[in-house]
């Protein structure tokens, strides 16, 4: 399961968790808990939660200050056990000429969760795009996310 | 000096251990940190990548800070630091840095505030001289200003704790420029929630 951040977090931190774009103090501006958040483009839709949550996550492509642009790439999610980062597999077939056959191949890429993300398990389909280097592996922002379907309902899902 | 930010030394995101292959490149460089301290001005200018130029603070004492709730920024004398989320090491040491929780002298301030709603701020410590002294209200101003003055009093009223900071003659800020890197110690005034915050944080600790 991955891991919720609630307020409790915003105490528990060394420094004080507030958006980099929003002025706390400025006068005349008094709505309750003014929150800043970005359209990412590409026709991703911003989560209901990243508008009306709580939390401060300044990696988030929706309320955080990074910009998605180059690949987008969906797969498979293997790891949840990441602070606020999951590990993605992509399958694909390569093509051996010599034998005309395909053989199996893997990648596994490290995605940065936004909190926006909620209840993201393994084994459910989800979107990244590509961003700036995040941290040593992070390259990536989880955009879009749909749960694992499972046996026996009737929906076709293609991977 | 040796200090180098390439990651061809560190392992890969495999664990694979990476060959070591070429020599150090001139554009990976690092160097060492200003470790800025409060004092006398001190700033070395260094020569960077492209021919520009950084300022290394390595000792300040002024820095320029806002008072953003009443728009005003201050030119103010950096007492001691408070607090560090990093490091508490860099408060021992009273290194400034981005992010570290200051006290400021409060006077320019206070000064401001007066001419600006001729309202008293901070008590009146010395009670022989206020005879003497020209008191706030008894100061002569224009009709044309006092009606100024009295449009603004809504706007007046500031938080208890700030107030109690003007009292003792000391405001807490937080730094955000990069002393080692602009050669300048600039900052907000903490206020609200932020106030809050960090002097739960640096009560905690004492």
């Amino acid at each position: 399961m991955s891991r919720r951040v609630s307020c409790e977090d915003l105490v528990t931190e060394r420094s004080y968790q507030k958006q980099e774009a929003i002025s706390l103090h400025a006068k005349g501006v008094q709505k309750k808990e003014s929150r800043w958040t970005r359209e990412v483009g590409l026709g991703f839709k911003t989560p209901r939660e990243a508008v009306e949550g709580n939390y401060i996550d300044k990696k988030c492509p929706f309320t955080g200050n990074v910009s998605i642009r180059g690949r987008i790439l969906t797969g498979i999610v293997t790891s949840t056990k990441m602070k606020r980062t999951i590990i993605i597999r992509r399958d694909y077939l390569h093509y051996v000429t010599k034998y005309k056959r395909y053989e199996k191949r893997h990648k596994k890429i490290a995605a940065h969760l936004s909190p926006a993300f909620v209840g993201v398990a393994v084994g459910d389909t989800v979107t990244v795009g590509e961003c700036r280097p995040l941290s040593k592996t992070v390259r990536f922002n989880v955009l879009k996310h749909s749960k694992k379907v499972s046996k026996g309902s009737k929906q076709f899902q293609k991977f | 000096m040796g200090i180098s930010r390439d990651s061809r030394h560190k392992r890969s995101h495999t664990g694979a251990k990476r060959a070591h292959y070429r020599k150090k490149r001139k554009f990976e460089l690092g160097r060492q940190p200003a470790n800025t301290k409060i004092g006398a001005k001190r700033i070395h200018e260094v020569r960077v990548r492209g021919g520009n130029r950084k300022f290394r603070a390595l000792r300040l004492e002024t820095g320029n800070f806002t008072w953003a709730s009443q728009s005003t920024t201050r030119k103010t004398r950096i007492v001691v630091v408070s607090y560090n989320a990093s490091n508490n090491e860099l408060v021992r040491t009273n290194t400034l840095v981005k992010g570290s929780v200051i006290q400021i002298d409060a006077t320019p301030f206070r000064q401001w505030y007066e001419n600006h709603y001729a309202l008293p701020l901070g008590k009146k410590k010395r009670q022989g001289k206020d005879a003497n002294e020209e008191s706030e209200e008894s100061k002569k101003r224009s009709n044309h200003l006092m009606r100024k003055v009295e449009a603004r009093r809504d706007d007046a009223k500031i938080d208890q704790h700030l107030e109690e900071q003007f009292n003792s003659g000391r405001l807490y800020a937080i730094i955000t420029s990069r002393p080692g890197q602009s050669g300048r110690c600039d900052g907000y005034i903490l206020e609200g929630k932020e106030l809050d915050f960090y002097l739960r944080k640096i009560r905690s600790k004492k």
